[in-house]
């Protein structure tokens, strides 16, 4: 057990779009690859029909083996592009995970091809949403425990991990908010002490994914001559590389109008069918885009409170005493919170509400007390992309990480219950 | 995915990025290989000079069996100095390298493969050993060869592991390879124990050239009176997996690829447990599922539900 404990823990942090692995200790992940699977599955439908002699003949003489033909991350879209009989399988669904047969073989494929390492000899950290079931939690022991026979397993919340990813940029806090946009889900989540406030966690049902086929639509509506097969692909490269967040949608379209040539970016590409190249316009989508989380009104109709508004509810539905610390530190994590000045918007537009808040409850006292201002900090570092992955890395490379891991022999004595809680321990702090 | 990769794919796609010609970025990785290989990739210098060393267990042993030589040949005017806590260094110049393509790919599989060619050097020994004792052995027949000239030469012991360990003896016939393995898990025993009897019917059954493979839970008498190993008829967890490579195999068109291949053996085996669990874990989630269908399926057509009035009397159906 003490030989692994020497060696860096393995920090997986499975997300709905991207998976990051790597060791603990390092500054970035080892490897982000889009979690999807792709299955052979020519030979499982058979089974059940034929002889279980000719099945196995007809795989051998294939030259594969069913269990083990499947491919993960980017190898597994070039594979499904190439041959018909791969299907693609995305194990994670809305950060939950729905597919366990192919989460299990892609953690297979992490652990063996990616990272290169028995899993008996490395501790694991691995993530979960804060809604994760507890069962699925144990669903996650149980796998770890008995196929990958891991000496000790920890599985943080993500957002307690995004806190944690301030740990070296500022003085560490384990109070605060975090907004994670990810690829298939937006959550708000504050914390304190380490603790999430399950009761006001609030979710938004518009995430990157959406910002994405916002662009879409604005550039098909403009008669953009994207090829249809390719059009989902190239609104997320432009909302990646040219997509920004603007102070007022008004002044942004009349700088548009004013000098097209400043702001008007070119897209180059290549038709996939034909191999001719085109070329389009990437105009007001370039701000339009990440506008869905500030005017959601423009994307959809079904929901249309602002992100700015959210986060305020979140915290004015958390208990008292934690709201200044709250407010004090909003942390952003996932990618889709990488636009340019996207931090800034978010506090400038939180500000306004509490400052009007406080404003009219100076007003009801009629001037006799003043309240305190309130301090509303929105946090951005660098790394906010994979910033759960980078706390979990700073958090795995702490010496308390091992004792709050559950080892192997507390799995074998009280089964897999014991992966429903997971302590928060010192090196949070 | 049936064989493990020789190569770091970490090493592998940092360098093949680097090499690319994008602009140079620092790099600090620290990243673990198998059997407790620990790499760290670095630029300390400048950002156009990047650092790869290793640490390994056994790499004194490793270069008692001639390691020095052999990564010496393959890397020749790239080693450096080791650096403090490792074993040894690489240092890549990214002004400095090869110019076409082709050239700077068979750099990057080169440097991705520096823990094979590091535990290659004891199996490049004796395979250099069993090619000396064969001439010799060739001019005797067999009953007269001289006293020692059966038993062979000695057996090197690599301890890659903390529990582990590479045998190999070279002989005037055969190379002998022998992985002593532990199993923490009952269940892995047992899966590897079904594993291993597969590979020796794998021989008996279809595949005639492969080498033979014997497994016993007990020493093997090439290894009696080593330390570390325990006597003949004692069992416990380790268990003893021996390859007897035949002259066949140690061709020298077929001697880099076999190298390779025994040396990811305990890997492999390992894997391939996992996999087989998974797998039978995927087919239990498959019959759940099954039976799942079935119990529904069970379920009464029209339930009989008793009605009532608005004013809490009940009907009944008059038969």
């Amino acid at each position: 057990m003490d030989s692994a404990a020497s060696r860096p823990a393995v920090v997986i942090d499975n997300g709905t779009g991207y998976t990051k692995m790597g060791f603990a200790g390092n500054v970035e992940p080892c490897f982000i690859v889009p979690t999807v699977v792709a299955v052979n599955e020519s030979f499982q439908n058979q089974s059940r029909s034929s002889s279980k002699s000719s099945n196995w003949l007809a795989q051998h003489s294939a030259g594969v083996m069913a269990d083990l033909d499947f491919y993960i991350g980017d190898d597994a879209h070039a594979r499904s592009r190439s041959s018909s009989i791969y299907n693609l399988t995305y194990p994670i669904k809305h950060g939950q995970v729905e597919n366990w047969d192919a989460m299990e073989r892609f953690w297979q494929h992490c652990i063996f091809n990616y990272l290169r390492c028995d899993p008996e000899d490395h501790y694991f950290l691995l993530t979960e949403s804060p809604l994760t079931a507890p069962e699925s939690r144990e669903y996650t022991g149980e796998i770890m425990f008995e196929t990958f026979n891991v000496p000790g397993l920890y599985i943080a919340v993500q957002p307690v991990l995004a806190l944690a990813a301030g740990y070296t940029t500022s003085k560490c806090e384990m109070t605060g908010v975090v907004v994670d946009v990810g690829d298939g889900a937006t959550h708000v989540v504050p914390v304190a002490d380490g603790y999430v406030i399950g009761s006001s966690i609030k979710s938004i049902p518009i995430s990157g994914k959406d910002v994405t086929l916002y662009i879409q639509q604005l550039m098909r509506e403009r008669g953009e001559h994207v090829p249809p097969e390719d059009s989902f692909e190239v609104a997320r490269k432009v909302k990646e590389t040219y997509c920004y967040t603007c102070s007022d949608i008004v002044k942004e379209f009349n700088k548009h109008d004013k000098e097209p040539a400043k702001y008007i970016k070119q897209w180059k590409g290549v038709k996939p069918k034909t191999g001719a190249p085109y070329t389009c316009d990437i105009g007001y989508e370039r701000f339009l885009g990440p506008e869905v989380f500030f005017n959601p009104e423009i994307y959809s109709s079904d929901f249309t409170s602002p992100l700015p508004v959210v986060i305020d509810k979140c915290i004015q539905s958390a208990p008292i005493d934690t709201r200044r610390a709250l407010y004090k530190n909003i942390v952003l994590s996932g990618g889709s919170t990488m636009f340019k000045d996207f931090h800034r918007r978010l506090q400038r537009d939180l500000k306004k509400i509490v400052d009007a808040r406080v404003l009219a409850s100076d007003a009801r006292l009629g001037g006799e007390l003043k309240a305190q201002p309130v301090e509303v900090n929105v946090v951005s570092h660098p790394i906010q992309k994979f910033a759960v992955w980078f706390g979990g890395s700073v958090l795995g490379s702490t010496p308390e990480f091992f004792e709050a891991c559950h080892t192997k022999a507390e799995y074998e004595e009280y089964g897999a219950s014991i992966c429903r809680t997971n302590p928060v321990f010192k090196g949070m702090y | 995915m049936l064989l493990l990769d020789y190569q770091n794919v970490l090493i592998q796609s940092i360098l093949t990025e680097r090499f690319s010609g994008a602009p140079p970025q620092s790099i600090d990785q620290v990243v673990s290989d198998f059997d407790g290989v620990t790499f760290h990739i670095s630029t300390p210098q400048s950002k156009s000079q990047i650092l790869i060393s290793l640490s390994i267990k056994c790499y004194k042993e490793l270069v008692k069996y001639g390691a020095e030589q052999v990564l010496q040949r393959e890397y020749g005017s790239y080693i450096t100095n080791p650096e403090p806590g490792y074993d040894f260094s690489i240092l890549v110049n990214l002004d400095n390298l090869p110019q076409s393509q082709e050239e700077r790919s068979e750099l990057v599989q080169h440097i991705a493969l520096l823990k094979r060619n590091v535990m290659a050097a004891p199996f490049e020994k004796a395979f250099d050993e069993f090619g000396q004792l064969a001439e010799e052995a060739s001019k005797y027949t067999s009953e007269s060869a001289p006293q020692g000239m059966k038993e062979g030469g000695e057996v090197m012991s690599v301890h890659y592991r903390d529990e582990e360990a590479i045998y190999i003896k070279a002989s005037h016939d055969r190379v002998t390879v022998i992985f002593s393995t532990i199993f923490r898990d009952e269940t892995d025993r047992i899966f590897g124990k079904v594993f291993l009897q597969e590979f020796v019917d794998a021989r008996r059954r279809a595949i005639q050239n492969a080498p033979q493979v014997l497994f016993r839970s007990d020493a093997p008498l090439e290894l009696q009176g080593m330390k570390g190993v325990g006597k003949t008829g004692e069992k416990g967890e380790v268990g003893y997996i021996t390859f007897v490579l035949f002259p066949r195999h140690l061709t020298p068109q077929r001697r880099a690829e076999n190298i390779s291949h025994i040396q990811t053996f305990r890997d492999y085996f390992h894997y391939h447990i996992k996999a087989s669990k998974a797998y039978i874990h995927s087919r239990m989630r498959r019959r759940t599922a099954d039976f799942l269908q079935v119990l529904n399926r069970a379920r009464p057509e029209n339930e009989e539900k008793e009605r009532k009035t608005a004013s809490g009397r009940t009907f009944r159906v008059q038969g």
